[in-house]
């Protein structure tokens, strides 16, 4: 039988009203924002259950999968924790490339390779992660090969061979809130379920974020489950995080622009391959340029901007990794992750072949329709955001905590995409380095003591916007966010004026409305806790864009449109200072923190 | 004249066991898909419809019999029946067969997912009316030789094959109610009303058929 | 509409937990998948891709208005 769901959204009336802009800001759907909470449970009788373990991986993508097995197999207790499937969730699903550094095919040794990731990336890449992703990337791609990856469309069931062999416990859709740390380390998480009326902890010798980066819920990109959840849980416990600046440039289809599986042409049917060294300048904001200074629709298809009509200026290419083509032909497609939806790929090379010419490639009308900015807005270039390393081996600041793929600003790549494929590669990577680590570091230290009193403390927290008899609806205030920051001439057009009005409302929405949010269902307390980091990380990346006073890689601020290289050779770290307020400082590029 | 019976029991009969389930497909809630999805589907549906026919070209179809011989409506009984069972044999694998033309979960994870999902009441019907209905035509098949290896009255044969064809169809279509894409409320009535037409026309014939005893008659002791 | 619909679902849970943003869940009376929370559908198509019987259907028009940088 057939069951059609046609009008189950409560939400459509209520923001038919909303436009694009602050400036739309008024007009909002404003009845939805407060209002009683209908709780669908009784948030009393949500019980706890506790759980220990030496090593604990929060997060199932390809950084968490390989930080599993390698911790395991370094004979430390291993545990996987992850908000959606194995494989299934974050941005693994959807790359279909992956870097292999083949000593035998390539031209360039590694220490070549990272030079030339690092001139691309104009010095904001760090050499260390570059060549670490070449040193490991084909004993990566070795293991996954063996478990079938590079068999099926679909990544669970051959991430799934490794976790069952080893027999490592899998606790799937469980959404972590918190990181706990105790005497100046980390000793465990919390969270609760999707499914269950249950909160649950966790007592953990070492915590290993694989947690991904994360948008505003984005439309255009398959991003929307990533919220910047480590980062964010991190951040609150004194972790340092890096990278907020960065845009990834991603563009989506103005025809039905929500619908990202549509606007990427074949790429989330194909089936994951490899590819060598390919070094590009890519998926910064160049379009997002053209389409401030010219004007909508830019590029990828009837109606769009032509390369003779391209506006002077804007971000920097450097002329070794400019295209020939120019940006209106588009960022590589075939990444799956680094791919461009604005020009889709012409190849059927899974690795990644240059983007065709616009409208190009694609039968459908979606695909033939013009481009639209911001498909995934709110994330920084992969790699290039996340926890500061504090070594070459995925360490934070935070004593037993490490962080691995997009959840770690290793800036493997630097602040523009360069070389393709290597965001699947580097979190697999990296996830290896992690979990070996990881494992190291609990093998020598003691189990953590957490007082009783701060899980009731962390659960009472985790529990109270069920609690909440009226409050703001979580959907409400990320819409609203999205208003706010999702604007080209916001996020990615920026400038200091339009930024500081941005960080105005930011700060309304952080101390007024993520204190107030309300939520009737697990499913709804999980929103509640995306929105909040969401708005958190709205703020860094408005404060690490207001000082970075320069346009460089995938940043470009309007009233500062050139590189300084004087002031600028470093990267921007942000952490909550001892008054709760959020700290920034410098990073020179090419060292570690001091 | 007798012609134009025929004919016209020829003309029904395919209108109600094709005509009808295409034109509830056709007019079904169900999302159209590719060609060959399509294709399998209306398949299937048809050739569930004609088991369900099957009722009416057996002997408990007295109308029919008036009409034709007994030895043409078992050559079409049998051939319509082994082509129908042949289909639904390999109903399970047509599910999965499309994914192996498209991106997605492969057509034999896919195949194991479906068959092994046993709290579905859906799936564990159309399980046991697989097997029903490859008994129901094995036996059909190897009858003869049942019933001179058994010594099997071929009275009892046929009651073996109506009850087991009962038994195949009661699931059969409890399991297309519970899971059937295309079986939505007009195509649902149709095949249970076929099925109960036809099994009340073979309860009427076993029925009148049975075996009688005479009465004893009351108050003779 | 994001997800359309589900037809012949067999419940077996894959779309539930291949869903990355918790839109459908099981609806424990029928025991089938139920489209709960269509407007955080992101139309990644996991769900239909992970069905065994090919169950979901899908638009790619979204349920709720979308808030693009240019467009």
């Amino acid at each position: 039988m057939t069951q059609q769901q046609e009008t189950l959204n409560p939400t459509r009336r209520e923001f038919i009203a909303l436009g694009g802009g602050a400036v739309g800001l008024a007009s909002m759907g404003l009845n939805a924002a407060w209002a009683a909470n209908q709780v669908e449970l009784d948030p009393n009788a949500i019980t706890n259950t506790d759980r220990q373990t030496d090593v604990l991986v929060i997060g199932g993508g390809m950084a968490g999968l390989f930080a599993a097995v390698k911790a395991h197999d370094a004979g430390a207790s291993t545990m996987i924790v992850s908000k959606g499937r194995l494989g299934s969730s974050g941005l693994t699903p959807f790359a279909k490339g992956f870097f292999v550094y083949d000593a035998a095919n390539e031209v360039l040794s590694m220490d070549e390779f990272a030079a030339v990731v690092s001139r691309s990336a104009l010095g904001t890449s760090n050499p260390v992660y570059t060549r670490q992703l070449a040193e490991h990337s084909k004993a990566r791609a070795q293991e996954l090969r063996e478990w079938g990856f590079f068999d099926q469309t679909l990544a669970h069931r051959s991430f799934m061979v490794p976790i069952k062999e080893r027999d490592i416990p899998l606790i799937e859709r469980v959404v972590i809130t918190h990181l706990i740390k105790e005497d100046g380390k980390i000793a465990g998480a919390a969270g609760f379920r999707l499914d269950a009326e249950e909160t649950v902890t966790f007592r953990a010798k070492t915590v290993i974020l694989c947690t991904g980066s994360g948008g505003f819920k984005p439309n255009g990109f398959p991003v929307c489950d990533l919220t910047h959840d480590g980062t964010i849980m991190a951040y609150q416990i004194g972790a340092k995080v890096t990278g907020k600046e960065w845009n990834d440039g991603h563009s989506g289809k103005s025809l039905n622009p929500a619908a990202c599986y549509d606007g990427w042409g074949d790429m989330f049917d194909r089936v994951p391959g490899t590819n060598g060294v390919e070094v590009h300048h890519d998926l910064g904001v160049e379009n997002n340029y053209q389409a401030y200074m010219l004007g909508n629709p830019v590029a990828g298809g009837p109606g769009g901007v032509s390369g003779a009509t391209s506006a002077a200026g804007g971000p920097t290419t450097p002329v070794e990794f400019q295209r020939s083509g120019g940006p209106e032909g588009g960022p590589p497609g075939g990444d799956g992750t680094g791919g461009a939806p604005s020009a889709p790929p012409s190849g059927g090379e899974a690795g990644g072949a240059p983007g065709g010419p616009p409208g190009g490639g694609g039968g459908s009308a979606i695909m033939s329709s013009p481009a639209m900015g911001g498909a995934s807005a709110g994330m920084a270039i992969h790699k290039s955001e996340g926890l500061v390393p504090i070594d070459d081996r995925c360490a934070s600041n935070i004593p037993g905590l490490y962080a691995a793929g997009d959840a770690l600003g290793s800036y493997m790549a630097g602040g523009i995409y360069t070389q393709i494929g290597s965001s699947l590669a580097g979190s697999a990577v990296q996830g290896a380095i992690a979990g070996v680590a990881a494992a190291e570091f609990a093998a020598a230290t003691s189990w953590p003591v957490i007082p009783e009193a701060k899980l009731a403390e962390v659960i009472d927290e985790i529990l109270a916007p069920l609690k909440r008899e009226a409050g703001y609806g979580p959907a409400w205030v990320t819409q609203t966010l999205q208003g706010i920051m999702i604007p080209n001439f916001v996020l990615y057009i920026k400038k200091g004026t339009m930024m500081h009005a941005a960080l105005a409302y930011i700060e309304e929405l952080r101390d007024h409305h993520a204190p107030m949010l309300r939520a009737a269902n697990m499913h709804e307390l999980r929103l509640v806790f995306e929105t909040r980091n969401m708005i958190l990380s709205a703020e860094m990346k408005l404060r690490a864009s207001l000082i970075r006073t320069e346009s460089r890689c995938s940043h470009y601020r309007l009233d500062y449109p050139e590189i300084d290289d004087v002031n600028w050779l470093a990267w921007i770290n942000i952490y909550k200072g001892t008054d709760g307020t959020m700290q920034l400082e410098k990073q020179p590029f090419d060292t570690w923190p001091a | 004249m007798k012609l134009d019976a025929k004919i016209f029991a020829i003309i029904t009969g395919l209108a109600v066991f094709i005509g009808l389930p295409l034109l509830f497909y056709t007019f079904g809630d169900a999302p159209r898909r590719s060609y060959l999805k399509e294709a399998i589907s209306i398949a299937t549906l048809v050739a569930f419809s004609l088991m369900l026919g099957q009722f009416f070209l057996a002997r408990s179809n007295a109308a029919l019999l008036r009409l034709f011989k007994p030895r043409d409506i078992q050559t079409v009984h049998k051939t319509i029946a082994y082509s129908a069972i042949a289909l639904l044999t390999v109903h399970p694998f047509l599910v999965v067969l499309p994914r192996y033309f498209e991106a997605g979960i492969k057509p034999w994870d896919a195949f194991v997912t479906m068959l092994t999902t046993f709290d579905s009441l859906g799936v564990v019907l159309g399980l046991i009316a697989w097997v029903l209905m490859i008994v129901l035509g094995l036996t059909a098949f190897l009858r003869m030789r049942l019933i001179k290896r058994y010594h099997m009255p071929y009275r009892t044969w046929r009651y073996a094959h109506g009850a087991l064809t009962i038994a195949f169809v009661t699931t059969a279509i409890w399991h297309s109610i519970e899971l059937g894409r295309h079986t939505s409320a007009p195509m649902a009535t149709l095949f249970i009303t076929m099925a109960l037409v036809g099994g009340g026309l073979l309860a009427r014939l076993y029925w009148a058929a049975r075996p009688v005893h005479t009465p004893i008659p009351q108050g003779a002791e | 509409m994001t997800i359309k619909s589900i037809n012949g679902c067999i419940g077996c849970g894959e779309c539930v937990q291949a869903c990355p943003c918790d839109v459908i869940r099981m609806d424990p009376v029928s025991g089938k998948a139920v489209i709960t929370y269509p407007a955080d559908c992101q139309i990644c198509h996991l769900c239909r891709m992970y069905s065994p019987v090919d169950a979901i259907e899908m638009s790619p028009e979204k349920s709720i208005p979308v808030i693009v940088s240019w467009g």
